[in-house]
């Protein structure tokens, strides 16, 4: 899952990014509202926070011309401002979820996860395919009831995949979604961890999760 | 009880006095007036008799001689008796009728000494008579004693329908003029009615209220426009406050988002000592940071309550120049920025030395703050006109044209400057722009972006006396 943080404040667009990091989220940091919303156009992310006190192009702005341009990716925007006008202006303006300044961590990890669901659809902080099950809020993965421990890059990829259950996926998309920009893009490194993966999920099992689409890249479905 | 009852019972109580008083008066004098009448009639009538009964003094006395003589002894309305020198009648005129109306003691007795007597009385039938008795005297000896009477009757029933006529108008004069006075009282009241009404919406918390009523000049009209200007006053006085206290709080919440989030962060799980090493040290600034803003707060709201007196004195500008330019040494040694004095001319202005000093400070410390590494600041000092002319010049990175009337502003930050130094609570220059105004001067800037900035201050030289 990738994540774009949008705010002016260096401490601040510092610590959001090692909390989320530490979730296993990639994380991009811009530092004002016009790369902010140069990123958004270039990369897919699944989540965008968004501080609406931002030198120059301010937030609400950015979030318009976002929706504007037809990029619906799920939002959440920071505010200094606790007045009810600036949310509801926000919110009206296409925001999902807003949070106040100053803010509890596990609050933020906790909306980012919401809104991370919402936007692939399910509704609960589980995903489950087959017998594999993995917990977002946790991390917590299991498969037939047994506890399988992943690296945080190794379950970051899951997720995704989880997340996307039946849908085939290319290795730019799994690049974009769970690689952040300081990646260095050889595409050989997905293979290396899907390995990863399969190793520990799939290994002496009778039906495995994880399929190769020839020519396109790679899917999680349950084997006819 | 309200002004306007009261303005009115006080007005009604007035002029049901004043009615009361004039009505007394107008029906004593109608009185005495109408009884003078009276008097004089019956004297001159007395007289006509005397004159007539001297022509033809005799023994006897024959009314119906007298009464073809002089007509007006028979007159209606008066009648005559003629008593003896013993005091019983004699003659008396017809019109007396059978009354029984004997001479009195008292005017007998007046009588013997030669002297009239004007009399009152009220008969049985309560028919009231005014009475006067003339002695008639021959040669030194009382012969007779004429008396001519007629009826107050008249005169009673005037002056009775006059009191009535008094006591029935003068309670309608009262109640029509308190009519009167209540609407003219009201009419009055009006503006003030609605001052209230405006100030009760006021008192809701609506200061945009104004009082429209009279542009007059008169006692309502002025208050109603005190009234207004106080609240226009209070209206910018609350929209500075409401505009102060939410920059204020905008400002502290960044500090307390990094050290809330930055401190939560770090105990999620354990961390390596340098971790928490790092995360303590950024509290500690953030936190300067917070004093600093509430310091610089502080200040300034005690400076618009009035409640910051300057310690006036002489004070040697040269020496505190001299003495900053020193301090720049310290604040730009990282960064290895120099200041130099190009032009000192020794000067003594009247002043706060100390806030004087903070004036500079905050202007040289912007300067280094906003110069390029190795960079030179100029400082200067000369006279210009009645004034001492002071000037910070950097060549740093400069303020747009469009920032530069904003600067003063408290909490404005140009975006060059965010982007320049991080720290900064954007407090610095709105209290340099105080100092100098409460010193009576005026502070400028001429920047161009990107080449630098030159602050000039300009502090009178003359003591204020
Ligand atoms: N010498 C200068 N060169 C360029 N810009 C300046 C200079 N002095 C002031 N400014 C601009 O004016 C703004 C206001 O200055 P001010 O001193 O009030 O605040 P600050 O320096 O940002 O913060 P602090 O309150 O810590 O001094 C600065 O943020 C900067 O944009
Ligand atoms: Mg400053």
């Amino acid at each position: 899952m990738r994540i774009l943080v949008i705010d002016d404040e260096p401490k601040v667009a510092s610590f959001i990014r090692r909390a989320l990091e530490e979730e296993n989220y990639a994380v991009d940091v811009a530092s004002d509202g016009q790369s902010g919303l140069d990123f958004a156009k270039s990369v897919n992310y699944d989540l965008i926070v968004l501080d609406l006190m931002l030198p120059q192009l301010p937030g609400m702005a950015v979030l318009q011309q976002l929706r504007a341009a037809r990029i619906h990716t799920p939002l959440l925007i920071l505010t200094a401002r606790a007045e009810l006008d600036q949310r509801v202006r926000g919110l009206d303006a296409g925001a999902d979820d807003y949070l106040t300044k100053p803010f509890a961590i596990e609050e933020l990890l906790a909306r980012a996860r919401a809104l991370l669901r919402r936007g692939s659809g399910s509704s609960t902080e589980i995903l489950q395919v087959e017998d594999l099950v993995i917990n977002t809020a946790t991390h917590e993965v299991t498969r037939g009831g047994q506890r399988i421990e992943l690296t945080s890059k190794e379950y970051a990829l899951l997720e995704y995949l989880m997340r996307n259950a039946g849908r085939v996926l290319t290795r730019p998309m799994i690049i974009e979604h769970v690689w952040d920009l300081d990646f260095d893009t050889f595409t050989n490194v997905i293979d290396v961890y899907i390995s990863y993966l399969r190793n520990k999920i799939d290994r002496g099992r009778d039906r495995s999760l994880i399929q190769t689409v020839r020519g396109s890249g790679y899917m999680i479905r349950a084997e006819e | 009880m309200s002004i306007r009852v009261r303005l009115t019972l006080w007005y009604g109580t007035a002029l049901a006095i004043i009615l009361v008083i004039f009505a007394g008066i107008i029906y004593f004098v109608m009185a005495q007036a109408l009884h003078d009448r009276v008097d004089a009639a019956l004297q001159d009538a007395a007289q006509v008799a005397i004159r007539s009964l001297e022509d033809r003094f005799g023994p006897f006395l024959i009314f119906e001689d007298l009464s073809r003589d002089f007509p007006e002894l028979a007159l209606v309305d008066k009648f005559f008796q003629i008593f003896g020198p013993t005091g019983q009648v004699t003659i008396q005129s017809a019109n007396i009728k059978s009354r029984e109306i004997p001479l009195s003691q008292t005017a007998f007795q007046a009588a013997l000494k030669g002297q009239a007597t004007f009399e009152s009385i009220r008969l049985r039938e309560s028919i009231p008579f005014r009475l006067l008795s003339v002695p008639i005297r021959y040669r030194g000896r009382l012969v007779n004693i004429l008396r001519v009477g007629t009826s107050l009757q008249p005169i009673e029933d005037t002056l009775h329908r006059l009191l009535l006529t008094l006591v029935i108008a003068s309670p309608i004069a009262v109640i029509v003029s308190l009519l009167g006075g209540w609407f003219l009282a009201g009419r009055a009241l009006c503006p003030v009615d609605a001052i209230t009404l405006a100030a009760q919406r006021i008192a809701t918390g609506d200061l945009t209220q104004r009082i429209t009523a009279p542009t007059s000049s008169d006692e309502i009209g002025r208050l109603a426009s005190t009234f207004n200007d106080m609240i226009a006053r209070l209206e910018t006085l609350f929209r500075q406050i409401r505009q102060f206290s939410a920059d204020a709080s905008h400002e502290l919440r960044t500090p307390l988002t990094i050290t809330k989030g930055e401190t939560e962060l770090a105990l999620r799980r354990p961390r390596q000592v340098e971790d928490y090493r790092s995360v303590l040290e950024s509290n500690l600034e953030e936190i300067d940071r917070m004093s600093r803003i509430v310091d610089e707060l502080l200040f300034l709201s005690r400076a618009d309550l009035g409640e910051i007196k300057l310690h006036w004195g002489p004070v040697q500008l040269d020496e505190v120049l001299a003495h900053i330019q020193q301090q720049v040494t310290v604040l730009g040694q990282d960064r290895g920025i120099q200041a130099t004095l190009t032009d000192v001319t020794p000067t003594t202005v009247y002043g706060d030395e100390l806030r004087l000093r903070e004036l500079l400070l905050n202007l040289v410390d912007n300067a280094v703050k906003y110069s390029h590494p190795g960079d030179t600041i100029e400082l200067s000092l000369n006279h210009m006109g009645a004034y001492a002319r002071l000037q910070v010049i950097d060549h740093g990175i400069g303020i747009a044209p469009e920032e530069q009337p904003r600067i003063f502003d408290r909490f404005y930050r140009a975006d060059a400057a965010r982007a320049h130094a991080n720290k900064g609570t954007g407090l610095g220059l709105a209290i340099c722009k105080w100092i100098v105004e409460a010193h009576r001067g005026a502070i400028h800037v001429h920047s161009t972006l990107n080449a630098g900035s030159c602050f000039t201050v300009l502090l009178p030289l003359s003591s204020p006396s």
